[in-house]
């Protein structure tokens, strides 16, 4: 929807699921759309440098935010908020909204 | 005749001025941003070792430019074989928060003029780092550059800005660590 804007598809599901899940990284990404890694890295590297996403080292993962002081960010907000509506139930779903666990849940406990 | 600029040990001062000194040379309309201001404005109480600069100049005029100084690009910096400073270009436009800056300070050196952040724009540019990221070293350099200028300093402009920005609870940190609070 907003490819032809961005002039990247990954830019659009990076924004798509940074608006639903806050943070993400690389291979995570590569995990959901099962595709490939360095094409997710590099756009995240491009919006980082952009001073879109923020990214933060935790343990070692580097995760990726968007970042409070973009200047633009309530208006970018705003325009993936209403695409992302446009988007199939089935879509958000199945790449969006299922996310991982995020409750607590004991080491070496049985799934 | 003209000493050669030593960089090995040239301050951040020196080079932001050679650095802006070549930029007019070659027509290239640039702001200096982000932790070097804090040095320069704070005398070394925070010592950066990136130049951050804002420009709206395409690369191509801006490589040849810092080539003459030795510094080439290296990733997505500008490095310099003896420099312990590098250089770095950050996304125009220079924006505080969602309010753009339209007035800059033109810091005088032997050189010339640097363009860079007024020291109140440079203690917001800190405090957003404090406020969004609970970085407690930004309120601190925040707090250097207050004790270093605090006559140039607009105190009431930094309210206004934090109270705009939703931050007015956080600002008090920032008051009590100048002794206004």
């Amino acid at each position: 929807m907003l490819e032809p804007l961005f002039g990247n598809k990954n830019i659009e599901k990076i924004f798509f699921f940074l608006i639903i899940n806050k943070k993400c990284y690389g291979t995570q990404l590569s995990r959901i759309f099962d595709q490939a890694l360095s094409p997710f890295q590099n756009s995240l590297d491009r919006l980082e440098s952009g001073g879109i996403l923020v990214s933060f080292l935790e343990g070692r993962v580097r995760n990726y935010q968007f970042n409070p002081r973009y200047p633009f960010l309530k208006e970018l907000l705003k325009l993936i908020e209403k695409a992302y509506q446009f988007l199939p139930e089935e879509l958000k779903h199945e790449y969006y909204e299922h996310r991982e666990r995020r409750r607590p849940r004991k080491k070496g406990k049985p799934l | 005749m003209k000493e050669p600029i030593n960089f090995k040990n040239i301050t951040i001062k020196e080079l932001a001025s050679v650095i802006a000194a070549k930029f007019e040379e070659h027509e290239i309309d640039s702001v200096l941003v982000g932790g070097a201001c804090v040095s320069i404005y704070s005398k070394n109480r925070y010592e950066s070792y990136d130049l951050d600069y804002v420009t709206h100049e395409d690369m191509k005029k801006i490589v040849p430019a810092l080539k003459e100084l030795n510094f080439q690009k290296k990733g997505k910096y500008f490095v310099h074989p003896e420099c312990p400073y590098f250089i770095d270009f950050v996304s125009p436009p220079v924006a505080i928060g969602d309010e753009p800056v339209e007035e800059f300070e033109e810091f005088p050196t032997s050189l010339g003029h640097i363009k860079m952040l007024s020291p109140t724009d440079s203690i917001k540019d800190r405090l957003a780092s404090y406020y969004y990221w609970g970085d407690s070293e930004s309120l601190q350099q925040a707090i250097d550059i207050y004790s270093e200028v605090s006559q140039k300093i607009n105190l009431d402009e930094l309210k206004r800005w934090s109270k705009k920005e939703k931050f007015s609870n956080k600002y008090k940190a920032f008051l009590k660590g100048i002794g206004q609070l």
